[in-house]
């Protein structure tokens, strides 16, 4: 294989057969359709290039920015595209939930702006909208912008018409699924290939995924917002069901362990619904039937959604030297000293005076001579061993004396000869009108 | 949607008898608070500072309601008051506040200064103009320095740029090298002693920015050399008035279908709350108050201080901890949550052209408000019997002479159809909507407030004012 341009790597994805091993489904031959195979990584690499394509030439001409209302694949597909053409590219979106995704947008050259929430004292009057505001920002700046529209966009649905659907269908001998599974989020992908699936079988079931209203799946939009979308058209589906946030986990990690299949949590909550679609069907069928879902993403960008929702299942291993391990025993034993004791042994021993606060409040006021190891470091490197030999006395100071008690235990433990921490933290040794300094 | 009802409230409502009483004896509509619950709620925010280990002071939103059974019983306690006028600044003296637990805040003219600085109050300056005419103020009249903070509003981000709803209040951060030239100039007549936000939104995003500035800019105090302790974070922290997630989220959901014509209307004239329809689709923004809200009051404070700094890379309590900054609040509406009731009586039941059926209440939209800022909960039906038929929908309007005055546009569900005479209960109404709008147009009379207060297994009331924090038991 062999291309001039990664734009025309986009579409020709793969239709891959789940193990019924894994689904249980006893008459229904289940397919993903791998649109995380794409070349930027989703879904949305089709309707992106679709939708940017049109203008593309003009706007190079012109130098316009290309504009888009998202903070998700589209997002992402479309800065790549911008960025191949020397054109910036702006998303104004409604809160961007993912960070990672945040961080590769701004890599990739993005500008993003996220929309203020709402108001507390309410002003009833206040129809600012996302959608509203974009429109006006277009506006107000003029011309300079090629706006994509993907909620509104018929070059969105028309990428999957042409490219997706028929791809399914040559992939199935012709036939083409009884039974379609996808997400809904601007509604694009799955109008797109249901028209052409009905067209081929009028008999196809088209079944739409919304997230929860209260949850929130990254890409899909819950039972209210779809109605927002203009592509969006409830005669396209024969039913619209609900998953929630942890059962697209659920899903994304059957795939993701069992399958091989490292989709996110989008094609977590694709597969899902279509198992639990299919489930309540499965008993009552008598011809074996065919499903097919989308695979919309990667789950590399969704680690903090994961540990947000599931931390247990990014439990670190138990660290040598932690803090949590250590002791009431060993905290007790600890020499804490008041400022008082302390100052008088700082002038007598010359101890090194660790303290352990962020750089930002140690930089603004802290205890002459003292030097700053913040506590995150610190925990860095007790796990190797002690930071500094163990006959050198040590005065560890963190704001109210709790941290520093803690890892004074744990030096001890370590081998530490004489290390202590001081009683009541920065706070106390304030209070008791002791010099602070910003040196 | 039924209210959340707790604590007194579900006492109070418990007797229905007394409730006619007083609203015979004193008119309707008739404003009922709850003194001793705004101390309970003070509790539940010192306990956020006791887990984040922080120090510093709550002070209670006055704008939020007029009681002066509220400031009395606050004044008894211990935190402090954020006044936005100089009317509200008399008014918590006389209750009782010495100057130096009061904040004043909100645009401030001479007067206001001058005696917020007569008193020792801490004057959170909203302009230059404002700092320099307080300078002018304490010099021309010898009074000792005054504490002051400095109100910032918009902040720069870093990476992806939050945009923020432009605030009439308080100076940019860009500004911060102007202002501490004033305060440099005055520094025997001003003691700065920190920065402070308020921003109108209930997004955590955009006050983590504003936090995160404010670090900043004590940051840049400490080297202007002043030695600021504080930070103050405003309030807008939020109530949460419904009993129940799924009404709420149903309830939201059926509205949008009316307002897109794929289910009958459930509004006074398909009014959509912002909401049209646009061939088919959902267009503009619902503009009600997320009256269903788990994260409000002091979990939203505490969501706020457990999260990481954008430009700073720590979690906020840590950065107020080991920065030895006493963190300020002023809570309005979250600080009275519960603490408030208001009492209307039906004065007529009909039924319109169209076959609704409307009640008629003696108040008007402004005494119950809750309509202005669009918080959707259903009024509670006071009544002796127990009911025995179907609930009804209705539209419930005010007794002024205008086509507006409803105090729902939205139907709102009845255990039974009410009758003339009969009470219905706006159940938590203190924040705001008890007496924000009220006023005497078409000369009816505003809302008496009374104050009530658990007394032996029972409760007792008298008139808001004549409510002293010696009345009731307390354990
Ligand atoms: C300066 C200031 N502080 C506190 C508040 C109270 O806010 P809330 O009642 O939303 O807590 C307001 C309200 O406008 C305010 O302007």
């Amino acid at each position: 294989m062999k291309f001039d341009s990664i734009l025309d790597v986009i579409g020709d994805t793969p239709l891959v057969r789940i193990d019924p091993g894994v689904h249980g489904l006893r008459n229904v031959d289940l397919y993903a359709k791998m649109e995380m195979l794409n070349p930027f990584g989703s879904v949305k690499d089709r309707p992106a290039w679709n939708m940017a394509r049109a203008g593309l030439a003009e706007a190079v001409e012109r130098g316009d920015a290309i504009v888009e209302l998202s903070s998700g694949n589209t997002a992402k597909a479309l800065a790549v595209v911008a960025a191949m053409h020397g054109l910036p590219f702006k998303s104004v979106t409604n809160r961007m939930k993912v960070p990672e995704l945040k961080d590769l947008l701004l890599l990739l050259g993005a500008q993003i702006e996220e929309l203020p929430g709402q108001t507390e004292c309410l002003d009833p009057t206040d129809s600012e909208d996302p959608l509203t505001r974009m429109y006006r920002m277009l506006s107000e700046e003029g011309n300079g912008h090629l706006h994509t529209d993907q909620y509104f966009n018929p070059r969105n649905p028309e990428a999957h018409r042409v490219g997706t659907a028929p791809e399914i269908i040559k992939d199935l001998d012709g036939e083409g699924p009884d039974i379609f599974i996808a997400c809904v989020g601007t509604a694009g992908s799955s109008t797109g290939v249901a028209t052409v699936l009905r067209e081929n079988n009028p008999d196809v079931r088209v079944v739409g995924l919304v997230s929860t209203k209260s949850d929130f799946i990254p890409g899909i939009r819950n039972i209210d917002e779809v109605n927002e979308v203009g592509l969006f058209d409830p005669n396209n589906y024969d039913v619209l069901e609900p998953v929630s946030a942890q059962q697209a986990i659920d899903g994304m990690l059957v795939l993701n362990r069992r399958c091989g299949i490292l989709g996110g949590p989008t094609a977590g909550a694709a597969y899902f619904g279509a198992v639990r679609h299919l489930a309540s069907i499965d008993a009552t069928l008598e011809t074996r039937k065919s499903a097919v879902f989308i695979v919309c993403d990667r789950v590399e960008s969704y680690m903090s959604y994961v540990r947000r929702l599931r931390p247990e299942l990014l439990k670190q291993p138990a660290r040598p030297n932690s803090l949590d391990t250590v002791t009431e025993d060993e905290l007790c034993s600890v020499e804490s000293m008041d400022v008082t004791a302390a100052r008088d042994w700082i002038s007598v021993e010359r101890p090194v005076v660790v303290d352990l606060r962020g750089s930002f409040a140690y930089s603004t006021l802290h205890i002459e001579g003292s030097i700053n190891i913040v506590d995150e470091l610190f925990d860095e490197l007790v796990r190797g061993g002690l930071p500094f030999g163990a006959g050198q006395p040590a005065l560890l100071v963190c704001p109210v004396g709790e941290k520093s008690a803690r890892y004074a235990a744990l030096l001890t433990r370590m081998g530490h000869r004489d290390v202590r921490s001081l009683r009541g933290g920065v706070v106390a040794w304030r209070d008791a009108g002791a010099p602070l300094v910003r040196d | 949607m039924t209210p959340q009802v707790s604590g007194l409230l579900q006492d109070v409502l418990a007797h229905p008898g007394v409730l006619s009483g007083m609203v015979e004896a004193l008119g309707s509509p008739l404003n009922v608070v709850v003194p001793q619950k705004i101390e309970e709620n003070a509790a539940t925010y010192r306990s956020v500072y006791g887990t984040h280990r922080l120090t510093g002071q709550v002070y209670f939103a006055h704008k939020a309601n007029r009681s002066t059974a509220l400031i009395r019983e606050l004044a008894a306690g211990e935190i402090g008051v954020d006044v936005a006028s100089l009317g509200e600044l008399q008014h918590v003296l006389a209750a009782g506040f010495a100057g130096d637990r009061i904040m004043a805040t909100g645009p401030k003219d001479a007067d206001f200064l001058w005696l917020a600085a007569k008193v020792g109050a801490i004057v959170n300056a909203d302009s230059e103009q404002e700092l320099t005419e307080l300078a002018e103020i304490t010099a021309r009249h010898r009074m000792p320095a005054v504490r002051a903070m400095i109100r910032l509003s918009a902040f720069d981000s870093p990476g992806v740029k939050v945009l923020s709803r432009p605030s009439r209040f308080g100076v940019h951060q860009r500004e911060l090298p102007s202002v501490f030239d004033i305060l440099d100039r005055h520094r025997d007549r001003i003691e700065l002693l920190g920065v402070s936000y308020h921003l109108d939104t209930n997004g955590l995003d955009e006050k983590a920015l504003a936090l995160d500035g404010c670090l900043l800019a004590m940051h840049d105090a400490v080297t202007r050399g002043f030695a600021p302790r504080a930070i103050d974070i405003g309030g807008g922290f939020g109530a949460n008035y419904l009993a129940d997630r799924d009404e709420w989220e149903s309830y939201t959901t059926e509205l949008s279908k009316s307002v897109l014509g794929t289910r009958p209307s459930m509004t006074w004239q398909s009014h959509g709350y912002g909401l049209r329809a646009e061939a088919g689709t959902l267009r503009g923004a619902l503009g009600i108050y997320p009256s269903y809200r788990p994260v409000a009051g002091a979990r939203y404070l505490d969501e706020l201080l457990s999260r990481t700094a954008p430009s700073l890379g720590r979690p906020f309590a840590t950065l107020l901890m080991e920065s030895m900054y006493d963190l300020y609040i002023e809570p309005g509406r979250a600080l009275v949550d519960q603490c408030g009731l208001t009492l209307a009586r039906v004065a007529e039941v009909r039924s319109t052209a169209a076959g609704e059926t409307m009640v008629r209440l003696e108040a008007n939209s402004r005494d119950i408000s809750a309509e202005d800022h669009a918080v959707f909960m259903d009024p509670v039906f006071v009544c002796d019997d127990p009911i025995d038929a179907d609930p009804v929908g209705v539209y419930l309007s005010g007794n002024l002479c205008l086509e507006d005055d409803l105090i729902t546009r939205r139907r709102v569900t009845l255990p039974r159809m009410p009758v003339r005479g009969e009470l219905l209960a706006f159940v938590n109404t203190a924040g705001y909507f008890m007496d924000f709008a009220a006023d005497h147009a078409l000369m009816q009379p505003i809302a008496r407030k009374v104050a009530v207060y658990p007394a032996g297994d029972s409760w007792r009331w008298c008139l808001d004012d004549q409510y002293w924090p010696v009345k009731g038991n307390r354990e």
